[in-house]
């Protein structure tokens, strides 16, 4: 379901033609990075710390040397040392423990032999001294008067500070007068909340393949949601310049965040150049999870303030966000993510600790979750106190456009008002409440943002078309790219091949994040589509002999007053007579990234007996600004509400006193699949982004916000329980409902 | 003079203040200005530091533009999943 703002004017842009990349995933020829195999190829395996805070003393790595098949072993020796204030400082450590290894299964040394049987007998050969250390595991051990320091590099962001500490960074955000603003209220509601590391669950393991030529150049195939950074990431880990590194991108089995750093390519590189031959290297799913980036765990202490017809006077909040091993912006994205409500009064504190975990990683609208569990329950409350509806007391305090963000940057033109008017109004929200079960009501923002892209669009000799863009596809960026340059060309989208180019066929892009492909990478389309209409119609005058001035660019043909129109075909087929092949291409650093908004409603049934909370319906609303192609938009909204769902209701690190991770498999940690849901039912709100020449806003990530305190909110609804901590599984919940009925 | 709004973090460097005009054709130039005032403050400004001209978010906005009473937010970087 679609609720536009205003009747879309477009031929291509809005359809839901099949996926260009679609034949070859569902027959299985798409080729992903841990399908290839090369002549000669060797397979790697990793050292990982069995401690979660360890000194590294010596490595003796000769017994794997000597052992059969193997060709190469690094360790962090082989590796240069960084400066400490270099930007990619910590994602090098990350990738190989130099001194230190800072939680359990960390990188310590890597191995390349002929058989991946060997490599992994080879790695249980090397021998590493280690002097164990204390660890710290969580966020309160990390904040203790006498806590040990988990890591003796960190040093806290924003601030001056030379010592090592926990901090990972402080951050503070305040407007108006928080005493006051509470004094003015006639409820409060105050709560603790606290969540759990989860981890992104992309079905693809880490994966890549190496190839390091005599002329000291290598070529990369790798999974990633940006091949340009891991080109720049391996080169500062190496220590290389960037034009000795080529990326290819394979396809990918998702992201979410997660493919946004890099863990295996430099170490693959380096094992490919010492062994002269080419490397593979894949994660397992154990390797995935105990060594690469969850999202942080939490604990949130909130207070809000309200009068009696539910304006929202007063916020005021101290957010501590696990970065895990190193430092990172996890606590500060969580905090400047509070940007849905007026709120006069507004104090938020975002500090972010450094413990003895794997490094977090961004997580689709990262730490915007969190924080939304937090005041979404909240306002929740205070409807349920006032008897206010949940969606009226959301409208009579929604931002719009002009009003202020927690960073005090003023909102441009955004839905969150029509958003919530499109629950308001869905049949889901009119139907009665199932009998026993409770509904619940929240909301979500992100921001989305813009950064670096290009573009080349190529016609070929027939007047068919080649897109050509530096985006991986995680999300459906090439059908869109090919929309866009439909719509602009005037040429069916069947006509148009969008490819994704490795780092040297195509001008430098930025990560895919931020929900920003199809937003910025959409506007390098669309500006080289637009410099190639100029010059198609230049190439029609010439064929036509008249002034340019004299076409006119119209539905896909050059048309001049009192003759037939020129089709891109007509034009290309004659192109090597009128100035040669027709190409263009675009660059740009886009701004005006366009916010979004979500509300998802749901109805919860809550077992009793199991404390098993069952969804028994679900809907979502987001504003996509103009949706290029809807399938995808609907499945960005469900894809980002099952994830959430899953954060809610199952998903959770759990590690053992030495900070080993207890459930590190897809059978332990349990993500939810399709019989645990129902339909998602989607509805796109429309209300273009005026920064972009369709209207776009990023689609991918605000859909993950919501979930956690729809459903918490619809379980308190349900059975009066209100859950604040992470996940609400059955043990927690039926604890829950035990306290409840003083058991 | 641009109109400069700071965050909460850079008070400490403004003894309180939070909006502050300041001479400048470019945000460079402001940052130039906001860290000869306020020495420290400029290196905040530019390490990873987002701006946002007049309410639009700009990326790495160094040699943007502005003008008289142009509303420029510094703000720390923002990225996403």
């Amino acid at each position: 379901m679609t609720v536009a703002t205003k009747p879309r004017p477009y031929k291509y842009v809005g359809t839901r033609p099949v996926r260009h990349d679609g034949l070859e995933k569902v027959t299985g020829k798409a080729r992903f990075a841990a399908d290839l195999n090369m002549t000669a190829q060797l397979h790697g395996a990793f050292v990982r710390s069995p401690h979660a805070h360890a000194r590294i003393i010596s490595i003796d790595t000769s017994k794997a040397e000597a052992m059969p098949g193997v060709k190469a072993v690094v360790t962090g020796a082989d590796f240069p040392n960084l400066d400490i204030k270099h930007p990619e400082f910590d994602t090098a450590v990350n990738i190989m423990a130099r001194d230190e290894a800072l939680y359990n299964g960390h990188a310590v040394a890597a191995v390349a032999a002929l058989s991946a049987k060997q490599a992994k007998a080879a790695a249980a050969a090397v021998e590493v001294h280690y002097e164990a250390l204390p660890a710290v595991l969580t966020i309160e051990e990390a904040l203790a008067d006498d806590a040990p320091i988990a890591n003796f590099k960190n040093r806290t962001l924003f601030t001056k500070d030379t010592e090592p500490s926990n901090l990972a960074s402080i951050n503070q955000f305040d407007r108006g007068d928080i005493a006051a603003g509470f004094a003015q209220a006639d409820i409060i509601v105050e709560r603790e909340f606290t969540t759990t590391a989860v981890h992104q669950g992309y079905i693809e393991p880490h994966a890549c393949v190496a190839d390091c030529g005599q002329d000291g150049k290598v070529t990369i195939w790798a999974s990633s949601q940006g091949h340009f950074a891991v080109r720049s990431k391996t080169a500062d880990s190496l220590g290389w310049s960037t034009d000795r590194i080529k990326v290819i991108p394979a396809e990918i089995g998702g992201g979410f965040g997660g493919k946004t750093t890099i863990y295996l390519e430099p170490v693959a590189a380096l094992l490919s150049q010492k062994a002269a031959r080419p490397v593979k290297l894949v994660m397992t799913r154990e390797e995935v999870l105990r060594a690469t980036g969850p999202a942080p765990a939490t604990k949130i202490h909130a207070k809000l303030g309200a009068t009696t017809d539910g304006t929202l006077t007063t916020l005021a909040s101290t957010m501590y966000f696990d970065n895990g091993s190193t430092k990172g912006y996890s606590a500060l994205t969580g905090a400047m993510s509070v940007a849905s409500y007026k709120l006069p009064n507004l104090e938020l504190h975002a500090i972010g600790t450094v413990t003895n975990t794997p490094r977090s990683a961004a997580y689709r609208a990262p730490s915007a979750p969190q924080a939304a569990f937090a005041v979404e329950t909240l306002i929740d409350e205070i409807a349920q106190h006032l008897n206010l509806d949940p969606i009226e007391l959301r409208l009579k305090n929604a931002v719009v456009e002009g009003d202020l963000t927690a960073m005090g940057v003023p909102h441009p033109k955004i839905g969150f008002v029509e958003t919530l008017e499109a629950i308001k109004n869905s049949d889901h929200y009119n139907s009665p409440i199932p009998k026993g079960a409770g509904r619940g009501v929240a909301t979500g923002f992100w921001f989305n943002i813009g950064e670096q892209s290009s573009a080349t669009v190529n016609l070929n000799e027939d007047g068919t078309a080649a897109v050509i863009t530096g985006s991986p596809d995680i999300g459906g960026s090439r059908a869109s790219m090919a929309l866009m340059a439909a719509e602009e060309l005037g040429l069916a989208v069947d006509r148009i091949t969008p490819i994704v180019a490795d780092t040297e066929s195509v001008g430098f892009t930025d990560i895919t994040e931020g929900s920003r492909a199809t937003f910025a990478t959409g506007m390098a389309v669309v500006n080289a589509c637009r410099e190639l209409i100029s010059e198609l119609q230049q190439r029609a005058a010439t064929i036509r002999g008249v002034d340019i001035e004299q076409v006119e660019w119209v539905d896909g043909t050059a048309q001049i007053e009192g003759q037939d129109p020129l089709s891109i075909a007509e034009i290309t087929a004659l192109a090597k007579k009128t100035g040669g092949p027709l190409t263009a291409t675009a660059s740009l650093n886009a701004a005006g990234a366009g916010p979004s908004f979500a509300v998802h409603v749901a109805d919860v049934a809550v077992d009793e007996e199991t404390g098993v909370a069952k969804i028994l319906r679900y809907t979502a609303a987001q504003d996509a600004g103009t949706a290029i192609h809807p399938s995808y938009v609907e499945g960005q909204i469900q894809g980002g509400s099952v994830q959430g769902i899953g954060w809610a209701l199952n998903e959770e690190y759990i590690y053992d006193s030495n900070g080993e991770m207890e459930n590190a498999s897809f059978l332990d940690y349990r993500m939810p699949v399709a019989s645990d849901l129902p339909m998602i039912d989607p509805i796109i709100v429309e209300v273009p982004n005026p920064s972009h020449p369709y209207g776009v806003r990023g689609v991918g990530e605000t859909g993950i916000v919501p979930p956690i305190p729809t459903l918490a909110n619809a379980i308190a609804d349900a059975c009066g329980v209100r859950m604040t901590a992470l996940p609400m599984s059955p043990p927690r919940l039926l604890a829950a409902l035990n306290q409840r009925n003083g058991n | 003079m641009a109109v400069v709004h700071l965050q909460a973090d850079h008070r400490r460097f403004t003894n309180g203040q939070n909006v502050i005009t300041v001479e400048g054709n470019t945000v460079g130039a402001l940052i130039d200005e906001l860290e000869h005032r306020y020495p420290g403050l400029g290196h905040l400004l530019t390490d990873g530091a987002s701006v946002a001209i007049n309410g639009e978010l700009i990326p790495n906005g160094i040699f943007e533009r502005v003008e008289a009473s142009t509303e420029v937010h510094f703000i720390a970087p923002i990225a996403g999943g």
